[in-house]
């Protein structure tokens, strides 16, 4: 039963972390940062996870990157870019539309009979 | 700054990466490690327990490496998986068992013992079998790896008819094929080296005086049963028309092999001479052989002939 929990668990939350990060990222953050940003917001990622998934979001062209050399260890700052907000923006959307619709399945079962 | 634990993971995640991504990669990764190093020490963690941990959580460097570069971490995946079987399966029906009697062929020609040829035959189909499988499994996983497309779109008109288990599966069409072009080599190595070995010399079974016309006009024969073989199988069932074709072309063969043998052409008469001489079998007896053969090339056309048409009512019945 939770094995079936987890799986289905992780079904249902993959893909909430592109639009975490690209809402996240609207202030630049480096990738532990981000780990730990959305780990506290109820995102827990695993390091191995989010690296390669911010690389193939900077190649959609919905991330951009910058190199911050100014202090002790080199980082890679993200920054979400205007086309990445457009489609946080419609990816919101979609979550409450989505979330108004698991809400009305939940209606009592009498008032679909009647 | 950084330890040589970290040093080989950072190695071995980079070197399996595309050289232009390879210093972005390993600069960002020392970070990450550090950081969650240092966020392990300042809960009080030994320095090296923690980036043992650390290391842990990250996991094999290939997969990641492989995360990075976007690689599949399957050798064939679902897009292709089913065109890979299904042609892999076509192939194990036919190459196999061609090489398995192509080769048991020759062998009994040149005259080796049944052991040898068992042996022989049996040892180059299993050869044929990985090679197939090898050969087509490399083609799908470049195709894989490529991205490119097999143009095998499912689309409803692939959906096989339902009368498709009356006969005319699969196998029905490629076995008639392999029948078809062994009786096209047997006429082809007839001509050439002679199919019988009699008195230390190999001889043609059929008259050489046959050679050319004749044996084209059964050779035309046979490429008509093959191409009625395949439309069948493209059609997928027996109809009147496909009915009526294999009668004809059935009707053809009879007829070519009756009439030579009732005109006494067909046999080559060296082995008919032989076979007076040597094996002492008087001439009734060779004219009731003779008479025998008639009747089995007969029953041969008329069974094959009635067998379509039966088939088609059967699937007109189904229908």
């Amino acid at each position: 039963m939770s094995e079936n929990f987890e799986s289905h668990r992780q079904e249902l939350r993959r893909g909430t972390a592109v639009l975490a990060c690209l809402q996240l990222l609207r202030t630049p953050g480096y990738g532990y940062g981000l780990l730990e940003d959305l780990a506290r917001h109820g995102f827990p990622t695993d390091g191995n996870t989010l690296y390669p998934l911010l690389r193939r979001l900077e190649k959609q062209g919905l991330l951009t990157s910058e190199w911050n050399t100014e202090e002790a260890r080199p980082r890679k700052f993200y920054r979400t870019s205007a086309e990445g907000e457009a489609l946080a923006a419609a990816l919101l959307t979609e979550w409450h539309e989505l979330s108004g619709a698991i809400a009305s399945l939940s209606t009592p079962l009498t008032d679909k009979e009647s | 700054m950084t330890t040589d634990l970290t040093a080989r993971y950072l190695g071995a995640t980079t070197a399996a990466l595309p050289p232009a991504s390879r210093e972005d990669v390993h600069s960002e990764l020392t970070a990450l490690i550090l950081d969650m190093t240092e966020a392990r020490t300042e809960q009080g963690e030994e320095p090296e327990a923690a980036e043992r941990a650390v290391l842990t959580e990250l996991g094999d460097p290939a997969v990641l490496a492989a995360s990075y570069a976007d690689r599949p971490l399957h050798l064939l995946g679902p897009r292709y998986y089913l065109t890979w079987q299904r042609i892999l399966g076509l192939l194990l029906k036919i190459v196999p068992a061609c090489a398995f009697v192509g080769v048991g062929l020759a062998q009994l020609l040149t005259g080796a013992d049944v052991g040898t040829v068992l042996g022989e035959s049996i040892g180059t189909a299993l050869t044929a079998a990985v090679h197939v499988v090898f050969w087509t499994t490399l083609v799908f996983v470049i195709l894989e790896r490529t991205g490119t497309e097999t143009g095998a779109d499912w689309s409803v008109d692939d959906l096989p008819p339902t009368t498709r288990e009356t006969g005319t599966g699969l196998s029905d069409p490629i076995l008639s094929l392999v029948f078809l072009g062994l009786v096209l080599a047997a006429l082809l190595w007839d001509h050439i080296a002679g199919l019988v070995h009699l008195e230390g010399d190999w001889m043609p079974v059929l008259n050489p005086g046959l050679w050319p016309g004749w044996t084209l006009v059964l050779a035309l024969i046979v490429l008509a049963e093959a191409a009625h073989a395949i439309v069948l199988h493209a059609r997928g069932r027996w109809s009147r028309g496909l009915a009526t074709v294999n009668t004809v072309i059935a009707a053809a063969a009879a007829t070519w092999a009756l009439v030579l043998l009732a005109m006494g052409e067909l046999l080559n008469p060296e082995v008919i001479e032989l076979a007076r001489t040597v094996g002492a079998i008087g001439s009734n007896s060779l004219g009731t052989l003779g008479a025998l053969l008639g009747l089995l090339v007969l029953g041969i056309a008329v069974w094959d002939s009635l067998d379509g048409w039966a088939k088609t009512r059967r699937e007109a019945r189904r229908v």
